[in-house]
């Protein structure tokens, strides 16, 4: 059984508004050009920042000269750590160990590190700056590649590691000092070797991920400024204010309530505007100056920023003749690059759920978060769960077809059912495994024949399927505010970045107050007036967030009812809340509005509801990675596809895609499905091209002219959404995370596909026509020479 | 520095003037001198449109455009195109469809759905990805905004149907 | 990107006379769209550019003459090209081709002349122009000169093109009474990509049997070139399954492909065989009204 730390979040009927086809609230304002965001704030006054980066992945820093820089008329001042030092001592930020520098110190770890910035008015000015700053190395012997960097005794990127306390749940995970291990995580369920002796066949294979990066098209940007009493005002385009808040009052030494931090839209996020990007650099860039200060990065500066883990995963598996699961052992390197942001909460996350959604006797688990001398990783739709999928479930085909199995009846065999204990010995509930699925395989026609082709173009299908546990513990809290004349705020700190979370927030409140949820307004994330919010990721928002939402929305009303009880005399049991009022037993219809203005005598007064909303959570066992209460909830999504390989280039074309997730409950039908697909979308691109490409730590391809995402004409034939739902007890009425689902299956699904079209297995992504060519070539035993 | 100069041009109809320096690119000198904050650069290439504005008509990636060459121009953005309280047919399609989800190509996008029915009032399928096909969009909403296209153009054609109408009624009665 | 001065010249004397210098800081700038990027990514910084925008009414023209050859103003924008209806009549080849590349935006802005003095090999017109021997006409204060297109792309990123040039004019000439053409695309990561390899093919038949045939390579090679070993292999001969392989297995001992982000060079070379040979498969196939298409 779950436990719920607050009341009343049991799932409820909805009462028209949630589940409703609600067209986004800010629709307007994005068709129109109107809708804020962050990157269309300019100051009186404000100075532009350029950043100097470093050009080498790992060297000491002998010396900085900016006088060349500074005497460019124009330029404002070139600042340097030595000048950030003298308003932060210890310069040192992350969410998960306390290790980037606001700008280098001594060393630099990773091309693109910011080792200086320029200041002007005109931002070209500040541009050209830049190449005038001299900066001189002593290069180091740089490490890239995880599995590497995990070994090396020589390269190693952090003197000293410095874990940062942030998070309860990685207290038990120490780093290593004098190794590149960041932070490790195990799991031991069961006698393994017991196991795999049981096996009647056992599987290892290695599958790797590439690094990709979030790419969202508006660039990240902050702008700070001192208020008039000197605390500082931060506009960022983040996923986490209030992380924002915290980790500059912490730099600075300040109390929370002398920060202020806000957003606006976000256009786009993928993860790559968590925690602290440019905030901190920009805050202290205003306490320097003492004037407003604006950071706007270009679409090349963007790869050097945030990015997502590469990863190498060894997967063993043991199996029964019959096609059961017996054992599995997992070891996982991430490449975290040269900062751990949130690497180590990925690695122990993600790590649990390397075994998949599968019911398997004994399980051992390994996981290392890997500095390397690469840009940082972080989190990017799916908290690195797509890679450990493209493992699992590849590796779910191969052992099938070994087996001579169909792929689906192995699934099938193997599938973690409700109330079954996953791998870290929580009890799965209210999980759509099964469905998802069987959801699959109807839509797929998996049961019908299928035609491969013959000649130049193969044809093939595939299906995987993956599970991924809602991060916690997390919090979320919010307001409702019934204003004088009835209408209704809800003060949030979810960040829309796309997803819909104003909507499905609007929804929520207006279905518990008997609103319209257009009328309804969402007030954006801004710390001096929104409450407390973890922060915007990992598909947590419409549970975490939904519920202090659906909460506050309880607590107002039953403020407001009372208020009419005591003014009517009825029983407030008897009240009924619709349509923006209430109504007595009596046949009277009292507007929210009408109830304020009798109680103060004119239009007066608010109503203020609050909701607040953390989830049990027991942190895993330090000698065995268990617990009983890993997650809150868990997401299930499938992918199902069908390709035509081209025999001759090594072509994949997707002709048709099929996304199952299971939502729960979806709040906004419209706004799952679009969830869905597009996140699909997304890691297409990650499975067939998107690769950042490195030389000697330098991004060969940092621009979307040789990055290049998917586009209209990537789309596959035929796209088909399918949401499940599977209500969650304690979810908002019923409803589960969704913004991930979608990235789950997708790379395994392609390979798999690709494994039937044409017999060839690829063990790395991305999936290009020149790897699938190679393959199948050497294949046949003709490989080529390169010229 | 370079030199400021004066250029003259009109902005969604109306004569306006700006001083810009040689080498400021329209997005800039629209933002700074305008707010027209509809114009963004994003991959600063050329590549993702969401800098699309129109000069003398037809559709340009303001990110690779010299503002100082729009003197004597007629440049329209997307703020030309709707209001919040007159929403253009495309827009409104792109509504109803859910073209969108963060909204940071949107502008782009309607502009060149915008110009692509204009030239094209009935695409197909592949005539909308020929023509859309330098926007980007990374939250994916392509298969909305095909759809949309296709709903703006049946806007389209019911309204300029109506119109005929009008004018047919217009002239029996005259 | 950094600041420079702009000067917008009214007549083609005037431009050439502002463009008579040495100094590699002076450029002209004609739709802009790669010289921005340049300037963007700082990989060039001018002090001056010399904008071609107003000569645009003098030098846009596209027309046949009656010797039936094909003249193209380099200021013509690539959208006009693609949209005009002297240039389809003479091949439709050249406006498929030009739909697939880049996008409308960047063809409403980007010029003939600047497509081609860029010399980036991964453009899609430069391949389809030296299969139907193109002649680029420069000029300078000093006067004109025209020179095959074949001998103005001399490498990577570089031109014939000297200081104080301009080119003022494409020429091509007429293709002979049925011949088809097309131009085959390969991209390797989106579809939208630049091409990895780019095959453009104009073959001749005349009873079954290849009497003319053209074919050019780009974007996997460090400039366009044309396989003459190719094409004289198939004159003469009927385009068989068997022929069209050998042309294609033929094309890749002929080239040099550049090993880059988008494949390996031996990866090139394979895509570079099977896009010769699908390019003279889809002309083959053509039946004798059609004029070949665009593939990707």
């Amino acid at each position: 059984m779950s436990k719920v730390m607050e009341p009343g979040v049991q799932s409820a009927a909805p009462s028209g508004q949630v589940g409703r086809p609600v067209k986004r609230l800010e629709s307007a304002a994005k068709v129109t050009g109107r809708a804020e965001y962050i990157h269309n704030l300019e100051l009186p006054g404000m100075l532009r920042a350029k950043v100097v980066r470093s050009t080498v992945a790992h060297a000491r820093i002998r010396g900085i000269d900016t006088s060349a820089a500074k005497a460019l008329p124009g330029v404002y001042d070139v600042i340097t750590a030595e000048d950030i030092l003298k308003v932060i001592p210890d310069p040192y930020y992350g969410p998960a160990f306390h290790d980037q520098p606001i700008l280098a110190i001594d060393k630099v770890r990773h091309v693109g590190e910011p080792v200086a910035v320029v200041l002007a008015t005109d931002v070209h000015v500040a541009d050209q700056a830049t190449d005038l700053v001299e900066v001189e190395y002593e290069e180091l012997e740089p490490v890239f590649h995880e599995v590497e960097a995990y070994k090396s005794q020589t390269a190693i990127v952090h003197d000293v590691i410095r874990p940062a306390g942030t998070f309860a749940d990685l207290k038990s995970l120490q780093p290593r000092n004098k190794t590149n291990v960041a932070m490790e995580y195990h799991l031991r369920n069961g006698d393994v070797d017991a196991a795999f002796a049981k096996a009647d066949y056992v599987f290892e294979h290695t599958f790797r991920s590439q690094q990709v990066n979030h790419l969202p098209l508006e660039p990240t940007v902050t702008v700070a400024q001192l208020t008039d009493t000197g605390n500082l005002l931060i506009h960022t385009s983040s996923q986490s204010p209030s992380f924002v808040r915290i980790e500059v009052a912490r730099l600075l030494g300040w109390p929370e309530n002398k920060v202020r931090v806000r957003t606006a839209y976000l256009g786009g996020g993928f993860g790559a505007k968590l925690y602290i990007k440019l905030e901190a650099l920009v805050a202290a860039l205003a306490l320097i100056t003492q004037r407003p200060v604006r950071l706007s990065l270009t679409m090349e500066e963007q790869f050097y920023t945030i990015t997502r883990h590469a990863a190498t995963v060894t997967i063993r598996t043991g199996v029964t003749k019959d096609g059961r699961i017996v054992a599995r052992d997992c070891k996982t390197w991430w490449n975290g690059g040269a900062y751990a942001d949130i690497g180590p909460r990925v690695t122990q996350k993600s790590g649990f759920t390397a075994a998949g959604p599968y019911d398997i006797e004994a399980v051992s688990l390994d996981s290392y978060a890997v500095y390397t001398n690469l840009p940082p990783a972080g989190a990017l739709r799916g908290f690195g769960i797509p890679q450990l999928v493209w493992a699992y479930e590849s590796q779910a085909d191969i052992i099938a077809r070994e087996l001579g199995m169909d792929p689906l009846e192995f699934r099938r065999k193997n599938i973690l059912r409700n109330g079954r204990p996953h791998a870290t010995g929580t009890i799965l509930e209210d999980a759509g495994t099964v469905e998802v699925l069987e959801e699959l395989a109807r839509k797929m026609n998996w049961d019908q024949p299928f035609d491969r082709g013959s000649g130049t173009i193969r044809r093939g299908r595939g299906i995987a399927i993956g599970v991924k546990a809602a991060v916690s513990p997390t919090t979320s809290v919010a307001f409702v505010n019934l204003y004088s004349d009835g209408s209704c705020g809800v003060y949030c700190g979810t960040v829309d970045m796309g997803q819909g979370s104003d909507t499905a927030m609007a929804q929520i409140a207006a279905d518990v107050l008997g609103l319209r949820a257009e009328d309804v307004r969402i007030i954006h994330p801004d710390t001096e007036v929104t409450p407390y919010d973890m922060a915007t990721l990992g598909s947590r928002s419409t549970f975490h967030m939904g519920n202090a939402v659906r909460l506050a929305a309880e607590d107002a009303k039953q403020k407001i009812v009372a208020m009419c009880a005591e003014q009517t005399g009825f029983d407030p049991a008897a009240l009924v809340v619709r349509d923006g009022g209430v109504a007595t037993p009596d046949g009277s219809f009292f507007t929210f509005g009408a109830i304020l203005a009798k109680r103060h005598g004119m239009q007066a007064g608010n109503v203020l509801g609050v909701g607040s909303y953390f989830p049990y959570y027991e942190k895993p066992n330090p000698e065995t990675g268990m617990s009983e209460h890993i997650t809150p909830y868990w997401m299930v999504g499938g992918t199902g596809v069908e390709v035509e390989v081209d025999m001759e280039t090594g072509k994949v074309h997707i002709t048709r895609l099929v996304t199952v997730g299971d939502c729960g409950k979806a709040i906004n039908p419209g706004i799952v499905r679009r969830q869905l697909s597009g996140a699909s979308f997304m890691q297409m691109g990650f499975t067939l091209f998107e690769e950042m490409v490195f030389d000697e730590g330098q991004v060969v391809n940092a621009s979307m002219a040789d990055y290049k995402i998917p586009g209209f004409w990537d789309l596959p034939d035929i796209n088909e959404v399918s949401i499940v739902e599977v209500p969650h007890r304690n979810g908002p009425f019923g409803a589960k995370g969704i913004g991930e689902t979608g990235s789950l299956g997708l790379s395994p699904a392609v390979a798999n596909a690709i494994y039937d079209a044409i017999g060839v297995r690829i063990y790395e992504t991305p999936l290009t026509p020149e790897k699938v060519l190679k393959a199948l070539r050497e294949k046949q035993g003709q490989g080529w020479e390169d010229a | 520095m370079a030199e400021y100069r004066t250029i003259r041009f009109r902005l969604n109809g109306r004569p306006v003037e700006l001083a810009v320096q040689p080498h400021e690119n329209l997005v800039e000198a629209l933002r700074r001198g305008f707010q027209m904050y509809s114009v963004r650069e994003s991959c600063g290439q050329g590549l993702c449109g969401c800098c699309t504005v129109y000069v003398n008509g037809k559709a340009v990636s303001g990110c690779l455009y010299l503002a100082a060459l729009v003197d004597g121009c007629d440049v329209q953005t997307a703020e030309g195109l709707g209001t919040l309280q007159q929403l253009s047919p495309v827009q409104e399609a792109f509504i109803e469809c859910e073209g969108f989800q963060c909204g940071f190509c949107t502008p782009g996008m309607i502009m060149m759905a915008t110009q692509l029915l204009q030239e094209n009032p009935n695409p197909t399928d592949e005539e909308i990805k020929h023509y859309m096909s330098g926007n980007l969009c990374r939250c994916a909403a392509y298969p909305e905004i095909i759809a949309a296209v296709h709903r703006a153009a049946e806007k389209l054609r019911a309204s300029k149907e109506t119109d005929a109408k009008a004018d047919q009624a217009a002239t029996v009665a005259g | 990107m950094n600041a420079f001065d702009l000067i917008q010249p009214d007549t083609l004397e005037e431009a050439l006379s502002l463009l008579n210098t040495d100094d590699p800081l002076v450029r002209p700038l004609a739709g802009g769209t790669a010289l921005m990027l340049m300037m963007k990514s700082k990989l060039y910084a001018p002090e001056r550019l010399v904008s071609l925008q107003r000569l645009k009414p003098s030098l846009d023209k596209v027309k046949v003459d009656e010797a039936g050859r094909l003249h193209l103003g380099p200021l013509a924008t690539l959208r006009e090209l693609e949209l005009s209806p002297v240039v389809a009549q003479f091949s439709p080849v050249i406006p498929k081709a030009l739909r697939t590349l880049s996008n409308v935006r960047v063809r409403n802005v980007a010029t003939l002349g600047g497509h081609l003095a860029h010399g980036d090999p991964h453009m899609d017109l430069p391949p389809i122009l030296l299969a139907l021997d193109a002649q680029v006409r420069v000029s300078s204060e000093a006067g004109h000169r025209d020179i095959p297109l074949s001998e103005f792309l001399t490498g990577y990123y570089s031109t014939a093109l000297a200081p104080g040039e301009l080119i003022t004019e494409v020429v091509v000439p007429p293709l002979p009474q049925g011949t088809r053409g097309t131009y085959v695309k390969f991209t390797a990561l989106s579809a939208d990509d630049w091409p990895m390899a780019g095959v453009a093919a104009f073959v001749r038949l005349e009873d079954g049997q290849i009497s003319d045939a053209r074919v050019a390579v780009s974007a996997a090679t460090e400039r366009p070139v044309r396989l003459h070993e190719v094409e004289s292999f198939l004159r003469g001969q009927r385009p068989t399954d068997e022929v069209l392989h050998h042309a294609g297995e033929l094309a890749g001992t002929q080239i040099h492909p550049l090993a880059d982000i988008r494949g390996s060079s031996g990866y090139k070379r394979e895509i570079v065989k099977v896009c010769v040979r699908r390019s003279l498969q889809q002309i083959a196939q053509t039946d004798h009204n059609g004029d070949g298409g665009v593939t990707q």
